[in-house]
């Protein structure tokens, strides 16, 4: 069953300052949203949003895992999406292993997920997360973020610090969620990034959504 | 979001080795709090000792001395169970990863056993620099066993209320002080009790209203009582 997110009217302020408007966009399986805007526009607090980790002021949120599903709500949301976002840390003190191992434990896996992405975005699974470059950061981004299979991916400016090897490894593992072949059921995400994204091969960005030049 | 037990219970659990995993890489609780507390002892010991300290008062004093010393290392390491989560920006995974009750109870067995680990360390140390006999020794290990785990619960419960708010330290002595006042009042007299080898106190104390015995219950209602706040509100204020 196809999974799909629509949200409507989202508005969230911080003190008085609005910094989301009315928003409103969906996105069905096997799509990408591409949402785009100058520095400040809402585009990561429409993410927050939308991950249940902050709550809107007003409008309507709807992820559902199944067209006759109800829709999840936020603590359900939370745990059915995969993030990554610039503010996005691991424990600096566990290596890049063992902090993928601990979010495993949390999600009802064995390690070897966490090692089979470690291998799949090319990092040493021994050094520790403080002594890793911000790319290499990033790189332990993308494999937490998918750690669990989630139907929804959130990804904030998913390609920030990555080198061309690296931005080759997240295209394909955002081709591979969008459309994860037969057997799967497709994924879907939205992306937010300041300025219009290259997605690479992926091809299915399917809605574009400008929050503000 | 209801969740099976025994996924709770490995939530929690992961998050308890998570926790003594990055501790005894850093050592930051572990040396703060004993560093604390050892120094805390000596200049108790230096200035009322057992040279100091008459004996017909030692019972009375020292079960205050060493409550004061185990809160005040206690406030020095475990506000920070959940402020090291906001400030080095791992609580956004650990929000999107792990149930809200299982991280409360994961954060509290760490901060509680570390306490115990604290107790066991100063407890001794204490005794025998106060040169101190304990005629009812159960009572005392029972007593640091149900206050320090008091303690551990209503700091974790004022920490994760602290955590996303500014100025935590001051906010951690105001909102911990009513939260853990009753319990030090009743470790401080079942203390009492158990270096005194009865059941001492004024007529206003609530050791001698209803004897040892009643003042353990109040104490085991009240880490009952905070436990069960904690895994009620952490959920609310760690969640939008």
């Amino acid at each position: 069953m196809p999974s799909a997110l629509r949200f409507a009217r989202v508005c969230r302020r911080f003190g008085r300052l609005a910094v989301l408007g009315g928003v409103s966009g969906s996105v069905a399986a096997g799509e990408a949203l591409l949402v785009t805007g100058r520095n400040g526009s809402g585009k990561s607090t429409l993410l927050r949003c939308l991950a249940g980790l902050l709550a809107p002021d007003s409008g309507e949120i709807e992820l559902r895992e199944g067209e006759d599903a109800a829709p999840l709500d936020a603590a359900g949301r939370r745990r059915r999406i995969g993030l990554v976002a610039p503010d996005l840390a691991f424990y600096g003190e566990l290596t890049a292993a063992e902090n993928l191992a601990f979010f495993c434990r949390l999600r009802g896996f064995g390690r070897e997920r966490g090692d089979e992405l470690l291998r799949r975005v090319e990092l040493p699974p021994d050094r520790l997360a403080a002594a890793l470059s911000s790319g290499m950061r990033q790189r332990l981004r993308w494999a937490w973020a998918l750690l669990h299979r989630p139907r929804l991916l959130l990804l904030d400016e998913p390609f920030q610090n990555l080198d061309a090897a690296g931005v080759a490894i997240a295209h394909r593992l955002l081709a591979e969620h969008l459309a994860p072949g037969p057997g799967a059921p497709p994924g879907l995400a939205v992306i937010a990034n300041p300025v219009p994204l290259d997605i690479g091969e992926t091809g299915s960005v399917a809605a574009r959504l400008d929050l503000g030049a | 979001m209801s969740r099976p037990a025994s996924t709770w219970a490995r939530e929690a659990a992961a998050v308890f080795a998570k926790e003594w995993r990055s501790e005894l890489r850093t050592r930051y609780a572990l040396n703060t709090l004993a560093l604390f507390a050892i120094n805390t002892l000596v200049v108790v010991s230096a200035s009322l000792g057992p040279l100091g300290a008459a004996p017909g008062r030692a019972t009375e004093t020292l079960p205050v001395l060493l409550w004061l010393i185990l809160l005040f290392a206690a406030a020095a390491g475990l506000p920070r169970a959940f402020v090291h989560e906001e400030e080095t920006q791992t609580a956004t995974a650990l929000r999107l990863a792990a149930t809200p009750s299982a991280l409360f109870c994961g954060k509290l067995a760490y901060s509680a056993s570390v306490l115990a680990a604290l107790e066991a360390l100063v407890a001794p140390l204490f005794l025998a620099v106060m040169n101190l006999d304990v005629p009812r020794p159960g009572l005392l290990v029972a007593t640091l066993a149900a206050g320090g785990f008091g303690l551990a619960a209503g700091s974790t419960l004022v920490a994760a209320i602290i955590a996303q708010a500014r100025g935590q330290g001051t906010l951690f002595a105001v909102l911990s002080f009513p939260v853990l006042l009753p319990l030090l009042l009743l470790a401080v007299e079942l203390t009492r009790a158990a270096f005194a080898g009865g059941v001492p106190g004024g007529p206003e104390g609530p050791v001698s209203q209803g004897g040892a015995g009643v003042a353990m219950v109040q104490l085991l209602l009240y880490d009952g009582a905070v436990t069960t706040a904690g895994l009620m509100l952490f959920p609310v204020v760690w969640n939008p």
